[in-house]
């Protein structure tokens, strides 16, 4: 049969251009209002944490101007300590239990916003379009929801102990006014050389921690590269190369983070230079001060003590500039991915019986100049199999993909009929699409988890009685029953070992159990090909069996036990019929065929 | 000495200047910090209560002298100390990774994420060994210094304080470990969730497939309330331990004062020695706390040494059979692994073997028994009459390359995956890659090539192994994941390339294609005695058709 290209355009959608931007990150404003709308989910938590950060604040302040007016006591001989004393003692008490407090409300609320849009962006993620997860890819998706939520969520207490810095200084800086406006004008001179520094580190600093952070992350990977391939680095006794590998990578790593402590230093020493110049301004003043009559001894005693308990909270805000620069840039990172449009929720529309498919029209591009599929119909009846067949790069698996709605053609559609009439696959809710077409593709996954939550991932009230009818239909049951805990047994990344053969069963199982009409197979069943590993090919044979199924395979025994076979090439469907019609044809399935069963 | 012990001895002991110097700058550092409270206190005394102009001019210019030699002294022990332990941890790092990579026996207990974390985080936390060091010893100096100037303004107020501090801060520096624990708890539920979310976006494609997002939503949801749950748990402990501290060194404060007010009113000390004894009173608890963070951090240093230390012992002892030049042939000699009994054969020059077995186990059995990963329960393995247990690592290595199932491609270029360390020329790399049917591949190649499908990794592992011309190849199930036409062309490629000298190749597989171009094919049916015989007479056997044919 040869293809129509009469495409129909019901199906046509907006095109994407090839440069389109990638995930989009929030502008100022729009972190700033992502913040804001996280902060008003918890209005109490917010109030009780401020107020409770200027209680404590004010505390802290109040100790050393308390002490001051000591000095002026004891230098006026009077012998009444005792009430300021018990002031004092109070100012203490009060200011560490508020600081306690406000501590703990902020850590909670922080922890609280943290936890918000950590769920949020994670949500927003899975849900993400199809047509904008194909364009951008998985890495950036994963590195906002992971890297940057850590790096945000590592911030919270910190930035805590920055809120509650900033309103140490602004209170201090009301104390200093309260003995005498001029003490308090020589204490804001240590705000320019603060300015002055930033200004000098905070543009030298961003790149350079950047660099340092890409070739912390390019070691990473260098590293763990080579971990996860020591059985090819033993085998091929490559440890001299590889080592030197990672000694470059981990030498650049040394460079740039020298770099950056370099910078560092001086910038710390900035703030050395600007407490030494507020204490020296503040003895100056103070002392013209003293001479003049304006304020008292013990005023100027208050000043210095309430400057060198400056030191702390100023270098906390100094010295977490960048945390929070960084914390900054990760949260537009974090909102630019809420900021995806979210498809429409779509009717519901429940399947009822055997389902058809019927392919009109499809073409398909990834970039928008090369067409990788060029018109493409086709109709599987309900109940039947359909297997593709070709050679790779021919369009197998972006045909298959567009079948099982994973994401929409460029052009034309896929329609299901069932017994209630037709809709276009695309059309489905995405929650409701995979009650219709299930599809195991070439790329597979072990979670992280027990084999029961591994297997019942796709249906998750299964029972045990279930679960181990689908593994023993997929022919998995003898070597699940000889695991160490059986269900039990944890298995993922560095767990219980997995062969890719068993892999593969899993994945069937997990559809078995989620019992779709139709089901498409990308290559699910690779790995029959290994050594004693022929058992896979029962286990699709068993899923297949009673559905409506589309199977692209390489292995053509599971080609020919489908009811009819297409075989594709270039983005079109060149032959399309049972194996005798095909081979009876003598086209590329005959030669592919022939290849296949050679009498070697 | 233990091991531990033993690496930090040679750390320091390699790092000594640099870390000489560092301890003596920081210790200069800190010695200032403590006599700033002196100073504002002389400043009072001296300057501020009715002296002459020229005082105050002294006091700042002391006040300005003071920070100067107190930056300086930071200055020079934070980069001293920091660019000493960066290249120091480097270093570590480099070796532990070559001993891991060269010796299949080192680590061999850890994943590699246990690995990663050793090579990352204890080699670092090895090399800040000197940090710690420079913070006790600069620490002990602030101390000192602080404790000097109390009592010469005063024995008993001295005395007092600096019993009554240091006891505080141990007290309450006894609740660190329960904090810590409940900050470990936070840090591990934290990263359960991150952990959960990659896997979830690394897996949603094939998560979509099936439609777990439901699912996939219900669980995060579940893993980040725990998370949540642990870190406002934690901020509670946090506030606990806050309050202990600011309470403690709060109430000796006020207690301070209430004693030096009251000599001061009483004319034992003067104003400025008030201030200098009230502001001490809250720096003592710095150099304390110094002292107390850096004993624990002593016991981090060596346990993450005692990590480290692990990855660097001396090589394990391995047999030094077999010089590198030495000749074949491969001969496996009456040899019972796993169900396998009497498996008998030499690889001639240039012969291509075939093993075919029904069942993985078996396979994976005798993959291992070639590599000498394991030792046969029956027999000999050897290669020019050296058993195989009795070679060299490096050398047998050389001898027989046995390419593994899973492909991992190391690099980010073809090139790169391609280079083994063996100085192949071009021509031979080319021919590889075009026996393996690899020749029409993109140069970029993704991490562990993601950006490959399944069946091009395959050629590019067997292009690789092509290109290493090792003397005795074997390699398992290498063509599994690519259509009839393509297996068939590889298959044909690979017999040409290693027939033309006098190497030698197995390939474990139940591909037709493969195995029909062997000379021979041993098959290997459960316990049944192994049958050596060409493919073509072997296909009337009911239990090698079942087993390799389509």
């Amino acid at each position: 049969m040869t293809t129509t290209t009469t495409a129909t355009t019901t199906g046509r959608r907006t095109p994407t251009t090839a440069d389109a931007p990638v995930l989009p990150i929030a502008t100022g404003a729009q972190t700033l209002a992502g913040l804001g709308r996280a902060l008003r989910a918890h209005p109490a938590d917010c109030v009780l944490a401020f107020v409770l950060t200027a209680f404590a604040s004010a505390g802290a302040v109040a100790v050393p101007l308390l002490l001051g007016r000591l000095v002026d006591t004891v230098r006026a001989g009077r012998p009444d300590l005792v009430p300021l004393l018990l002031l004092t003692a109070a100012g203490v008490v009060s200011g560490a239990v508020f600081t306690a407090l406000a501590q703990r409300a902020t850590d909670r609320l922080g922890a609280r916003i943290a936890a918000d849009l950590r769920d949020r962006v994670l949500v927003r993620a899975l849900g993400i379009e199809s047509r904008v997860l194909e364009r951008v890819g998985s890495g950036d998706i994963s590195s906002r929801v992971t890297e940057d939520v850590e790096n945000f969520v590592e911030a919270v207490p910190l930035a805590a102990t920055v809120f509650s810095a900033v309103i140490t200084i602004l209170i201090s800086t009301a104390g200093f006014a309260t003995l005498d406006w001029r003490l308090a004008l020589a204490f804001t001179v240590v705000f320019p050389v603060y300015w002055l520094s930033l200004r000098a580190y905070l543009p030298k600093a961003g790149p350079l921690y950047a660099a340092e952070r890409r070739a912390a992350a390019a070691r990473g990977q260098v590293v763990l590269e080579s971990l996860h391939g020591l059985p090819t680095v033993h085998a091929y006794d490559m440890a001299d190369l590889q080592t030197r590998r990672v000694a470059d990578a981990s030498g650049r790593t040394l460079t740039a983070g020298l770099r950056a402590a370099r910078l560092f230093i001086w910038f710390t020493k900035s703030m050395n230079a600007a407490e030494a110049l507020g204490l020296s301004v503040i003895l100056l003043v103070g002392y013209l001060l003293v001479h003049g009559g304006a304020v008292t001894v013990g005023d100027v005693t208050a000043a210095a003590l309430l400057f060198h308990r400056l030191f702390d909270p100023l270098g906390t805000v100094l010295l977490s500039f960048d945390d929070v620069q960084r914390a900054g840039a990760a949260l537009a990172r974090i909102v630019g991915v809420t900021l995806i449009p979210t498809p429409p929720p779509r009717p519901s529309r429940p399947h009822d019986g055997p389902v058809a498919v019927t392919a009109h029209g499809l073409r398909h591009s990834y970039d928008d100049h090369h067409e990788v599929l060029h018109g493409i119909d086709l109709h599987v009846p309900a109940g039947t199999s359909l297997a593709v067949v070709g050679t790779s790069g021919a369009g197998k698996t972006t045909l298959a993909g567009i079948l099982a709605g994973a994401f929409p053609a460029s052009l034309g559609r896929t329609t299901l009929t069932d017994v209630r009439g037709s809709t276009s696959v695309d059309d489905l809710d995405q929650a409701q699409v995979r009650d219709w077409v299930g599809m195991v593709s070439q790329e597979t996954h072990v979670f992280a988890g027990t084999l029961r939550d591994d297997v019942t991932f796709a249906a998750p009230t299964s029972t045990d009685e279930q679960v181990e009818a689908a593994l023993r239909t997929v022919g998995a049951a003898t070597w699940v029953a000889a695991l160490p805990d059986g269900l039990d047994t944890v298995v993922g990344a560095g767990e219980h070992p997995l062969t890719a053969a068993q892999v593969q069963q899993l994945a069937l199982a997990r559809l078995l159990l989620r019992d779709p009409p139709v089901v498409v197979l990308d290559e699910a069943t690779a790995e029959a090909g290994s050594s004693g590993a022929r058992d896979l090919e029962e286990a699709a044979a068993a899923l297949v069996a009673g559905r409506t199924a589309i199977v692209v395979a390489h292995r053509l025994t599971q080609a020919r036990a489908c009811d009819r076979i297409a075989v594709m090439a270039d983005g079109r469907i060149e032959e399309l019929g049972t194996h005798d019609e095909l081979l009876a044809l003598g086209g590329r399935y005959a030669e592919l065929w022939r290849a296949w069963s050679r009498r070697y | 000495m233990r091991p531990e012990r033993a690496l930090i001895v040679d750390v320091l002991r390699r790092r000594a200047r640099p870390a000489v110097a560092g301890c003596a700058a920081s210790t200069v550092h800190q010695t200032c910090e403590a006599l700033v409270p002196l100073a504002i206190g002389l400043a009072v005394d001296h300057a501020i209560d009715g002296a002459p102009p020229v005082a105050v001019l002294i006091a700042v210019a002391g006040v300005l002298l003071l920070f100067t030699v107190l930056a300086t002294g930071g200055g020079v022990a934070a980069w001293v100390l920091g660019s000493t332990c960066l290249a120091e941890a480097h270093d570590l790092r480099v070796r532990a990774v070559g001993r891991v990579l060269a010796d299949p026996l080192v680590g061999r207990d850890r994943r590699p994420g246990e690995l990663m974390s050793i090579l990352t985080s204890d080699t670092k936390a090895t090399a800040d060994v000197m940090r710690v060091l420079s913070n006790l010893t600069s620490g002990c100096a602030g101390l000192v210094v602080a404790v000097v100037v109390l009592l010469r303004v005063d024995l008993w107020l001295g005395l007092g304080i600096v019993v009554v501090l240091p006891l505080l801060v141990l007290g309450i520096d006894r609740l660190g470990p329960w904090l810590e624990r409940k900050v470990r708890a936070r840090q591990q539920a934290g990263g359960l969730a991150a952990a959960l979310a990659a896997e979830l976006i690394h897996a949603l494609r094939p998560l979509r497939s099936f439609g777990g997002v439901p699912e996939a939503v219900r669980r995060y949801r579940l893993t980040s309330g725990r998370s949540l749950h642990t870190a406002l748990d934690t901020a509670s402990a946090t506030a606990v331990v806050a309050v202990t501290g600011l309470l403690a060194t709060g109430l000796v404060l006020v207690g301070t004062a209430a004693a030096a007010g009251t000599m001061a009113l009483s004319g034992r000390i003067t104003v400025g020695e008030f201030v200098t004894v009230v502001v001490m009173a809250s720096f003592v608890a710095d150099p304390v706390r110094r002292i107390a963070t850096s004993v624990e951090q002593v016991a981090v240093s060596r346990a993450s040494a005692a990590r480290v230390a692990a990855l660097l012992a001396p090589p394990t002892a391995s047999a030094d059979g077999g010089a590198p030049g030495h000749p074949g042939p491969l001969r496996v000699h009456d040899v019972a692994v796993g169900p396998v009994t009497g498996l008998d054969f030499t690889l001639a020059a240039g012969e291509v073997l075939g093993i075919a077995t029904t069942d993985p186990a078996t396979a994976d059995a005798v993959t291992a028994l070639l590599a000498g990963r394991t030792a046969p329960t029956a027999g000999r393995v050897s290669f020019g009459d050296v058993d195989l247990g009795a070679f060299d690592r490096k050398a047998l290595r050389r001898h027989v390359l046995v390419e593994p199932h899973t492909a991992h491609l190391l690099g980010g270029t073809l090139d790169a995956v391609l280079d083994t360390g063996r100085g192949t020329d071009r021509a031979t790399v080319d021919r590889a890659l075009a026996a393996a049917g690899a020749d029409d591949l993109d140069q970029h190649v993704l991490e562990g090539g993601a950006n490959l499908s399944g069946g091009q990794r395959q050629r590019v592992a067997l292009a690789r192994a092509l290109a290493a011309e090792p003397p005795v190849l074997v390699l398992r199930d290498p063509l599994t994941a690519v259509d009839a036409v393509t297996e068939d062309a590889v298959a044909e490629g690979l017999d040409a390339v290693r027939r033309s000298g006098s190497a030698g190749t197995i390939v474990i597989t139940t591909s037709p294609p493969l195995l029909s171009r062997c000379d021979r094919v041993v098959f290997l049916d459960g316990g049944a005695p192994p049958v050596v015989a060409t493919h073509a007479s072997l296909t009337t056997d009911r239990a090698y058709a079942e087993a390799v044919l389509r």
